[in-house]
């Protein structure tokens, strides 16, 4: 095959993900852009609340565990970053990469701050200008979460990110950005698509899902013949090398563990979407349905068939907002009449709860080692010389006191309880709770900007 | 037999859907999953671990069923009590479904 190929390499699927994967295939994966992805749902709120307490932090701090090890490899091999690691504070995080470089010796580096996803401050007026943020799950109004919003991030496109490799960046911080356009920003760059040729924004959407989420495209997480993946301990991350039609060879860092073919990769495709023939994204609406794979030598599988259509007029944007804190306890109870003193113990931790006069929303009981997965669908174990139940309570409280309860009321088992009970464990950290609110925001309210510095 | 005699799967999260992606081993197997893994069939099978929808989604060139369940994870991933907050482990249920075969 000839004509120009460009390859990515995913070193980063979520924050506290391994850093050495991505060292790894710079140093001998001949990539020319290394893209992290290093956001979730949970993680926006997390780093929200950082930036809270301290204006310097708001990003994943790993970027810089991974660059510590990556960049001097990267300015060596002229393979530029492309990151979403900005989370709530970009700006920072690109200050941040600076101080490294200098402090690895590095000068020249240009470091491209991508922002415009936060719209947090802006949403009053946004409101004022008949944008609703309407639930899109509910439909409620978002008045009745105002108070409580940790931020309030958009999922922006790639254009930021092409604007910021046109610009000369080296490494290219930025805020939530989609996933997808980690990959699709530098394809952009460097074939000029056009920013509506669905066809090829389509199919290059496809091999970015397959490979974003790393070691889960070459063979971590596999449950196909998973006893036959070699290497899971220095598992090494997937590479695509992209053609101009946006089709790709998929591959991996070679000298790694893992395996790439149809079986590791058709999980990969599959793994969070919903409808394939409608998945959105800010650049496009990729059309997955025709997807196909074909291994083409060992550990590369050419993959074809994806589409797109036009992008949606509107962006995702996903609120955070307090809910409360998780109360929780758990016990073990052994032989003989396990079950049965689970159950007893359950009832008393209840009762005491009760009259401890507990407020609580939904609760959850669930018997790890026996039924904890699948909730009611398993029953009660029906062998009566069970050797131990462990027993797991937890519940949504509205407020940390409620939810200090649970395990305070707990720890009396030790010893009012029936005996055969071990495990009730040292006071755990409660957990705050943080919901999400998924709403939409037509696209011209969105404008993202870039910010070039340099070390 | 079980639709884990035919295929591999896995499962993730969005929000409180839960999404299971079953892939056939050969085309005869997807001919028997298409078949007998209907959305009511599915939604049996997952009782009340599903408070809403489940719909079904073909990608024939894999030889992949994409299951989405709404309602799946008690309040999403970032609210949810259960320990498979993310519906890591959803798609192992679906494998463990009894079916008719060939």
């Amino acid at each position: 095959m000839t004509g120009k190929v460009v390859r990515l390499g995913a070193g980063m699927a979520f924050w506290g993900d391994r850093v050495q994967p991505a060292a790894e295939m710079v140093e001998r994966g001949g990539i020319d852009y290394l893209c992290c992805d290093h956001l979730a749902e949970l993680t926006m709120s997390i780093l929200a609340k950082q930036r809270a307490r301290n204006p310097e932090h708001g990003y994943t701090r790993d970027l810089i565990d991974l660059l510590r090890g990556a960049l001097p490899g990267c300015i060596e091999k002229g393979v530029k970053v492309i990151t979403n690691a900005g989370g709530a504070n970009p700006r920072a995080a690109a200050e941040k990469v600076l101080e490294l470089a200098k402090e690895l010796g590095f000068s020249g580096l240009r470091v491209a701050v991508v922002t415009g996803d936060d719209i947090e401050a802006d949403i009053d007026e946004l409101m004022a200008q008949g944008v609703g943020f309407t639930n899109l799950d509910t439909g409620a109004e978002l008045a009745t979460v105002r108070d409580r919003l940790t931020h309030a991030s958009v999922y922006t496109g790639c254009e930021g990110i092409v604007e910021a490799l046109r610009l000369g960046a080296d490494v290219v911080v930025c805020g939530r950005v989609t996933d997808i356009a980690l990959y699709l920003g530098p394809l952009i760059h460097e074939f000029g698509w056009a920013p509506d040729d669905w066809q090829r924004l389509g199919m290059a959407t496809v091999v970015a899902h397959a490979i974003e989420c790393g070691g889960q495209a070459t063979g971590g997480l596999y449950d196909g013949d998973w006893q036959h993946v070699p290497g899971l301990e220095e598992l090494g991350y997937p590479i695509a090398e992209v053609s101009e039609d946006g089709t790709a060879v998929l591959t991996k860092t070679p000298g790694t563990g893992g395996r790439v073919d149809i079986g590791t990769l058709s999980e990969q495709l599959v793994y969070e979407i919903l409808d394939p023939g409608n998945y959105l994204t800010a650049d496009v609406t990729a059309d997955f349905t025709n997807v196909r794979l074909e291994e083409v030598g060992p550990d590369r599988v050419r993959i074809t068939g994806g589409t797109g259509k036009p992008r949606p007029e509107t962006l995702k944007v996903n609120m955070g907002y307090r809910a409360g804190f998780v109360g929780e306890a758990q016990f073990t109870y052994t032989w003989p009449h396990a079950w049965e003193k689970a159950q007893r113990g359950l009832e008393f931790l209840k009762r005491r709860l009760d009259r401890a006069g507990f407020v609580h929303g939904e609760e959850i009981v669930e018997y790890p080692g026996h039924a904890s997965m699948w909730g009611d669908r398993v029953p009660p174990p029906t062998d009566p010389d069970i050797p131990e139940i462990v027993v797991r309570y937890a519940a949504r409280c509205p407020d940390a006191e409620q939810a200090r309860k649970v395990f305070t009321e707990s720890v009396p088992l030790y010893n009012n309880g029936p005996a055969g009970v071990a495990g009730v464990g040292t006071r755990p950290p409660l957990k705050e709770l943080y919901a999400i609110w998924p709403c939409l925001i037509p696209r011209e309210h969105v404008v993202q900007s870039v910010e070039l510095l340099e070390v | 037999m079980r639709v884990a005699d035919l295929a591999h799967g896995r499962s993730g999260d969005k929000g409180d859907t839960c999404n299971v992606g079953i892939v056939a081993w050969d085309d005869d197997g997807y001919a028997v999953l298409r078949r007998e893994l209907t959305e009511e069939k599915v939604a049996a099978h997952y009782g009340d671990l599903v408070k809403g929808t489940v719909t079904r989604y073909e990608l024939p060139g894999i030889r992949a069923l994409n299951f989405v369940l709404t309602g799946a994870l008690d309040g999403g991933g970032t609210m949810s009590l259960r320990s498979d907050h993310l519906g890591k482990v959803m798609y192992a249920w679906l494998l463990r479904m009894e079916i008719g075969g060939a």
